[in-house]
């Protein structure tokens, strides 16, 4: 080893509950560069995924099909298609963010640091974000590309993809921290969210639904996620009004206060 | 005039989810300056109770400070106060060198000058340099070590835990250790070190202490230990409830 140069850190210390924010920062930053290791998986898998669906479903199939609510069928699929792929994005970084730092134990790296339970759940879900962001612009421009250009709200559109990252953020680190094997990860997207979102109205509205079937529509979730990005898109809205606000905003406390109570005993995270 | 303990445990004690009892009733003091040997077979509890200091376990009952500060009800600034070396490698083994290090510094809330001269400081001074853009898993075990040395110090902390940190390293690399863990103890830092070496304890430590069965069987200065012939080996064997005539049959 060579002969040490002598330079001391001198670290402002940190009032009690003062933000970390720099620890904060320094987790988004080593999750932007875990990304982008794997951009193909991250970002072009989906937006080819999503290519796809909106060639086939809105271009060669919806070019058969009537207008709905006065739009084009590739404008009615393009949000379902968006949701679909924002709800993926977000759980699988969440999930692969929290496993990986299990599995190869460098979760351990911010266990002892001076990081709060807030901000490494923070530092986490802005991740989740900026993936689920970037996925949502890729897939907007190929929208776009097919004639797709309809923007209502922009606002609510913002609204309903930041709400459903963190969302789908929260619902993966839970998973993560339970799961003990990579089987035990997926469970949840193959039973659960995979089913769901393509029986939420991604490719029909609820009243082409049989009436025995719409009360099952309004008890989905993903309904009210596919429902409002649609609306803030191209002002279509099948949901009693702020019903969606109401579904988003209980999930987020709800999970929001689950994964807090998770981090604060330690489960999955600490021996 | 009493000093505060650099490490102060009362009646520590630690079950895992599982039942398993690994620690129990353990008290100790670290004092600051001190060169703390921690010795003890496998499974006694010696890293469970580091786990402890540093917030990777939970603590079911007890008490432990840092300079003072609870490490469980104030764990934020207790753990600004340490640095960790672990005995297994607990790294993103994707990430670099350099990575590696500033993360750490960041974590630990250092802006980005501070995080620079001391990730350039401490490369050059594990002989990294030429490693440095390399991911962690390209690395041999002894450049291991070295990475996971320069990461627990990044941030200078006031206590360096050890927790067998010569383990499986060449011993020029051993060597090399030794002198820099003396000369950082000798600058006022207070060093925690586990190792199976008794060599390596008997060389650097000022204090020692043998735990067994999750509790501490003989504490004190390392004098203490070469009062009866056989030295550090044979208090430490007595200590464990082994006769080391036994072991030496055994062995043969």
């Amino acid at each position: 080893m060579s002969d040490e140069t002598n330079v001391t850190a001198t670290i402002a210390p940190m009032p009690p509950m003062a933000i970390n924010w720099i620890g904060l920062g320094t987790i988004i930053r080593r999750e932007w560069s875990r990304v982008w290791r794997v951009p193909v998986q991250a970002f072009l898998a989906p937006w080819i995924s999503a290519l796809m669906f909106i060639f086939i479903f809105g271009f060669v199939v919806g070019g058969n099909i009537r207008h709905i609510a006065g739009h084009r069928y590739v404008e009615f699929v393009l949000p379902g298609v968006l949701m679909l792929n924002i709800v993926n994005a977000a759980f699988l970084q969440s999930t692969s963010q929290i496993y990986f730092q299990r599995f190869l134990r460098y979760i351990e790296e911010t266990l002892v640091a001076p990081l709060s339970y807030i901000e490494m759940i923070i530092g986490s879900l802005t991740m989740t974000i900026v993936r689920a962001v970037v996925t949502a612009v890729g897939i907007l421009l190929i929208g776009m590309a097919f004639g797709a250009t309809h923007m209502n709200n922009v606002f609510e559109f913002i609204f309903w993809i930041v709400a459903v990252s963190i969302i789908f953020g929260l619902l993966g680190i839970i998973i993560a921290l339970w799961a003990n094997n990579f089987e035990q990860l997926t469970m949840l997207n193959v039973f659960f969210i995979a089913p769901l979102s393509f029986v939420g109205g991604v490719f029909n509205t609820v009243s082409m639904l049989p009436p025995w079937l719409k009360w099952l529509a309004y008890a989905n979730p993903f309904f009210y996620f596919i429902n409002g990005l649609r609306d803030s898109m191209i002002g279509f809205d099948e949901s009693p009004p702020f019903l969606g606000y109401g579904v988003a905003f209980g999930l987020i406390a709800v999970l929001g206060g689950w994964t807090w109570r998770l981090f604060s005993i330690g489960y999955g995270l600490r021996e | 005039m009493t000093t505060t303990p650099a490490i102060n445990i009362e009646h520590l004690r630690k079950a895992y989810r599982t039942g398993t009892v690994a620690v129990q009733d353990l008290s100790m003091q670290v004092q600051p300056g001190d060169f703390f040997g921690f010795l003890g077979p496998n499974g006694a509890g010696k890293s469970t109770t580091i786990h402890c200091i540093t917030g990777i376990a939970t603590v079911t009952s007890g008490k432990i400070e840092i300079f003072g500060i609870d490490a469980v009800k104030n764990y934020r600034e207790a753990r600004r106060m340490i640095g960790l070396s672990p005995q297994e490698f607990n790294v993103d083994t994707f990430a670099t060198v350099t990575q590696i290090v500033d993360w750490m510094g960041g974590y630990f809330g250092m802006n980005a000058a501070q995080r620079k001269s001391r990730t350039d400081m401490l490369i050059q001074r594990f002989d990294l340099t030429q490693h440095a853009k390399k991911s962690f898993r390209e690395l041999s075990g002894g450049l291991k070590r070295r990475v996971i040395l320069a990461r627990a110090l990044v941030h200078d902390p006031k206590l360096l835990i050890l927790d067998e940190p010569t383990a499986g390293v060449d011993v020029e690399l051993r060597l090399d250790l030794w002198r820099y863990l003396q000369e950082l103890n000798a600058e006022g830092k207070t060093i925690l070190l586990t190792s199976h070496y008794l060599e390596e304890i008997e060389r650097l430590c000022k204090t020692i202490a043998v735990i067994a069965g999750g509790k501490i069987v003989r504490q004190g200065p390392k004098e203490d230990f070469f009062t009866v012939p056989g030295g550090l080996e044979k208090a430490y064997l007595e200590a464990t409830g082994h006769r080391a005539d036994h072991v030496a049959a055994g062995a043969a």
